[in-house]
C-alpha cells in the first residue's frame, strides 16, 4: 500500500509540476505572478474534450490541438492584458490577471453551463499492470511518461535553442538584453506561449485522469501549482518540477494517514513556511541585489 | 489630455453606475401592483456546483404555478413565482432572500435545496416574519430557527436507520467504509446520523474516509478503503464527487456498491461515474416508477412540457412545495405570512407527488415510503419501498 500511495502521488504530483513551470518561467522572465495561468489550464482541458467528442480525434492529436489553442490564448492573454500595463505598477498586472482569470472561467461557464463534464470512457483503456504488489494504470504511466516528456523538451529548449538563450538572458537582466539587440516582446510571447501549452497538456491529462472537467477546475489547481512553484523556488525550472511532485507526495502522504481535509492546508502551508524560511525556495536563485 | 482622459473615464464609470441603478428601480416598479398576484420566491442555484438541483426544483415549481393559475388561482389571485440565481453561494444566498422579502415583498419562500443554504436563508425569513420551505434540506438545525422555517423532504434521520437495516438484512453489508465531504453541512450531518444507524444495528465501520466538494482526486481515499476490504461504501456527499470518487474505485478495481442521499440523486452521477456506479444505491423520497394516479399524471404533464424528460425528485419537491403553500393560503384564507403559517404548519396527510407529507410539531416532515433506487445500466432503477412508521 505504500508504493500505491507513492505513485498516486508522483502522480498528482506531475500534474502540478507541468502547471507550475507555466508559473515558474512567467514570473522568471518578467516577474509577474500570471494568475490566469490555471485558467489557461482549464481551458486547454475544455479544448482537449471538445476535440475528442467533435473530431473524435485521438488522445494526442487532442493534447496537441489543445497545446496550439492555448498557445495562441498565451499570447493573446499577454498583449492585451500584461503588456500595456509592462511599465506600470506591480500592482497594476496583478490585478489585470486576476480579472483575465475570472473572464476566462465566466466565458467558458456561458459557453459551456456549470456542470463538472468528463472525457470519454475508454479514451485510454482501462488496464491495469501488477508490479509485485504496486497497481499501475495504463492512464498513471501516461501522465507521467507525457508529463516527463514535455519537461525534457521544455529543458531542451531553454537550454539548447536560441530563443532559449535569449528567454535566459532576459530572466537575468531585462534591460540589458534589450540593450544586446534581443526582441524582448517576442521572448515573451514565447515564454507565455510555451507555459500555455504546458499548462494545456496538463489540463488535458488532469482531465482524463480525474476524469473530471469544469469551468471552475482553475482556481484551485492553479494555486495548488503556484504554491508548488514557490516551493521549489519561483523561477527555477527544475525547482518547479520538484515543488509540484513533492506537492503532491505531501498531499497523498496526509490523505493515506487518513487527514485527508488537510490537504488544501498542506498546500498552504508549505507555501508560508517556505516564504518565512526560505523565500528562494529549494532551487532557487538568491535575489540579486542591484546596486 | 491627460486630465481629458481622467474626465471621460469618470463620466462612463459615472453613467455605467446610473443605468444600472435605473435599471434596478425598473424591476422594482413593474412588482408594485401586488394586488393581483401572491408572489412566491424561488431560492436555489442556477449556475454552479449545485445547480442542478436548483433548476429542477425551479421547473417544478413552475408546472405547479402553471396549474393552479389554470384553474383559477389562490383567493382568486394568480401565484407569480420570482426567481433570482444565488449560485450556491452563501453570501448570494442571503443576498436573494432579503431582496425577496424588502423588495418583492413576497408571500414565502421555496427554497434552498441544500442544508447549508437553507440555515442561511432561515436566519433572515424568520425575523422578517417571512414564510420558508425549504424542499430539498435534510439536515440538522433547520426548522429549530423558528415557526417560519418548515420543510417538506425526506429526513436523512428518518430515512438512514430503515436503509441501513435494509442493507444489513437484504444485502449482507457487515462492515462499511463512510466517506464525508468534510465543507459540506449536508453530508457532515448524514454521516453523523448513518454512524448512529449503523451503531444500532451492529455494522462495522472499518474506516473513515474525508474529502472536499470540488476535489477531483481521490485515489488515496480509496487506496486506503481497498485495504480494509469492506461490504460497501457510505457515501454521502453529492453526485459529482460521488461519480468521480466511484469512477476512481472503479479504476483501482475495488468492486463494492455506494450507497448514499438524495445527493447523490443526479444524471451527472452516472455520466462522471460510468461503469464504477453501477449498483450504487440511492435512497430518496420520490422515485419516477411509483405507481400511484396523481404522479403518473404528474409525470406525463412535466414530460409533455419537456420533451420526455423525466422529474427528478427535486422537481416533485418544488411541485408539492408550491402546492402545499397554495393549499395553506387557500384554507387561512390569507396570503399573509403571519396568518397562514399557522394553516401550513397543520398540513396533514398531505398527497403530494414525492410522497404524503405531515407537519410534525416542530414542523419537521414525515414522509413515507422512502424510495431506495440502485443505478442500473445508465438509470436509477427502484430497489425497494421501505414504509416509515410517523410516531
Amino acid at each position: 500500500m505504500f508504493f500505491q500511495q507513492l505513485l498516486n502521488g508522483i502522480t498528482l504530483g506531475a500534474a502540478y509540476a507541468l502547471i507550475a513551470l507555466g508559473y515558474t518561467m512567467v514570473y522568471g522572465i518578467i516577474t509577474l505572478i500570471n494568475f490566469a495561468h490555471g485558467e489557461i489550464f482549464m481551458v486547454g482541458a475544455f479544448v482537449g474534450l471538445a476535440l475528442t467528442y467533435i473530431v473524435k480525434a485521438n488522445i494526442f492529436i487532442s493534447l496537441l490541438g489543445a497545446m496550439l489553442a492555448c498557445m495562441v490564448l498565451g499570447i493573446v492573454v499577454e498583449r492585451v492584458a500584461y503588456r500595456p500595463l509592462r511599465r506600470s505598477s506591480r500592482l497594476s498586472a496583478l490585478i489585470s490577471a486576476i480579472g483575465v482569470s475570472i473572464f476566462l472561467a465566466t466565458l467558458v461557464q456561458l459557453i459551456r453551463g456549470p456542470q463538472t463534464t468528463n472525457y470519454p470512457a475508454g479514451i485510454i483503456a482501462n488496464t491495469v499492470y501488477n508490479f509485485a504488489s504496486i497497481q499501475v494504470s495504463k492512464l498513471q504511466l501516461v501522465m507521467i511518461v507525457v508529463s516527463a516528456l514535455l519537461m525534457l523538451g521544455l529543458q531542451l529548449i531553454v537550454k539548447y535553442t536560441k530563443i532559449g538563450k535569449a528567454m535566459r538572458a532576459t530572466a537575468q537582466d531585462y534591460d540589458a538584453a534589450s540593450l544586446m539587440g534581443i526582441n524582448i516582446n517576442r521572448v515573451i510571447s514565447f515564454t507565455f506561449a510555451l507555459g500555455s501549452a504546458l499548462a494545456a497538456a496538463g489540463g488535458v491529462l488532469v482531465g482524463i485522469y480525474f476524469n473530471a472537467v469544469g469551468p471552475f477546475m482553475g482556481l484551485s489547481a492553479g494555486l495548488k501549482a503556484f504554491a508548488a512553484a514557490v516551493l521549489g523556488g519561483i523561477g527555477s525550472i527544475p525547482g518547479a518540477m520538484l515543488g509540484g511532485i513533492l506537492l503532491g507526495l505531501a498531499e497523498i502522504s496526509a490523505i493515506a494517514a487518513g487527514k485527508s481535509s488537510y490537504t488544501d492546508a498542506i498546500a498552504f502551508s508549505i507555501l508560508f513556511l517556505v516564504l518565512l524560511i526560505k523565500p528562494t525556495g529549494l532551487l532557487g536563485r538568491p535575489i540579486q541585489k542591484k546596486v | 489630455m491627460l486630465g481629458k482622459r481622467k474626465k471621460w473615464t469618470a463620466l462612463v464609470v459615472l453613467s455605467l453606475f446610473l443605468l444600472s441603478f435605473v435599471a434596478g428601480c425598473g424591476g422594482g416598479a413593474t412588482s408594485q401592483s401586488s394586488g393581483e398576484e401572491i408572489k412566491i420566491g424561488f431560492l436555489g442555484a442556477l449556475t454552479g456546483e449545485v445547480a442542478s438541483y436548483g433548476i429542477n426544483t425551479l421547473k417544478g415549481m413552475k408546472l405547479a404555478e402553471e396549474e393552479i393559475n389554470a384553474a383559477g388561482g389562490v383567493l382568486g389571485k394568480k401565484i407569480r413565482i420570482i426567481e433570482a440565481d444565488n449560485r450556491g453561494d452563501k453570501g448570494e444566498i442571503a443576498n436573494v432572500t432579503q431582496k425577496f422579502i424588502t423588495k418583492d415583498k413576497v408571500a414565502a419562500i421555496i427554497g434552498d435545496p441544500t442544508t447549508g443554504g437553507t440555515k442561511v436563508a432561515a436566519q433572515i425569513a424568520q425575523p422578517n416574519k417571512t414564510v420558508l420551505l425549504s424542499a430539498g434540506a435534510v439536515g440538522a438545525g433547520v426548522v429549530e430557527i423558528g415557526d417560519y422555517i418548515f420543510r417538506n423532504t425526506l429526513l436523512d434521520s428518518v430515512a438512514a436507520p430503515a436503509v441501513v437495516k435494509y442493507l444489513k438484512e437484504n444485502m449482507g453489508w457487515n462492515k462499511v467504509a463512510i466517506v464525508t465531504s468534510k465543507n459540506n453541512d449536508y453530508s457532515v450531518g448524514q454521516t453523523k446520523v448513518f454512524k448512529q444507524a449503523l451503531a444500532e444495528n451492529g455494522v462495522e465501520v472499518v474506516t473513515e474516509e474525508f474529502i472536499q466538494d470540488k476535489d477531483t482526486n481521490f485515489s488515496g481515499q480509496v487506496t486506503n478503503i481497498k485495504a480494509k476490504n469492506p461490504d460497501g461504501i457510505v457515501f454521502t456527499g453529492y453526485y459529482t464527487e460521488g461519480g468521480l470518487f466511484m469512477a476512481e474505485a472503479h479504476k483501482q478495481g475495488l468492486d463494492v456498491d455506494m450507497v448514499g442521499g438524495d445527493g447523490l440523486l443526479s444524471d451527472v452521477l452516472m455520466k462522471l461515474g460510468g461503469q464504477g456506479v453501477e449498483g450504487s444505491m440511492v435512497f430518496a423520497g420520490f422515485s419516477p416508477e411509483q405507481p400511484d394516479e396523481a404522479t403518473k399524471k404528474f409525470i406525463e404533464a412535466y414530460k409533455a412540457k419537456h420533451n420526455g424528460e423525466e422529474p427528478d425528485m427535486f422537481v416533485a419537491q418544488g411541485y408539492d412545495a408550491v402546492k402545499i403553500i397554495a393549499a395553506a393560503i387557500e384554507k387561512a384564507g390569507s396570503a399573509d405570512p403571519t396568518v397562514f403559517k399557522d394553516a401550513l404548519a397543520k398540513t396533514k396527510d398531505f398527497p403530494g407527488v414525492s410522497g404524503n407529507t405531515t407537519f410534525r410539531e416542530n414542523r419537521e416532515p414525515v414522509k413515507s415510503p422512502i424510495s431506495l433506487l440502485v443505478v442500473k445500466d445508465g438509470k436509477f432503477r427502484l430497489l425497494a419501498k421501505i414504509p416509515v412508521e410517523a410516531e
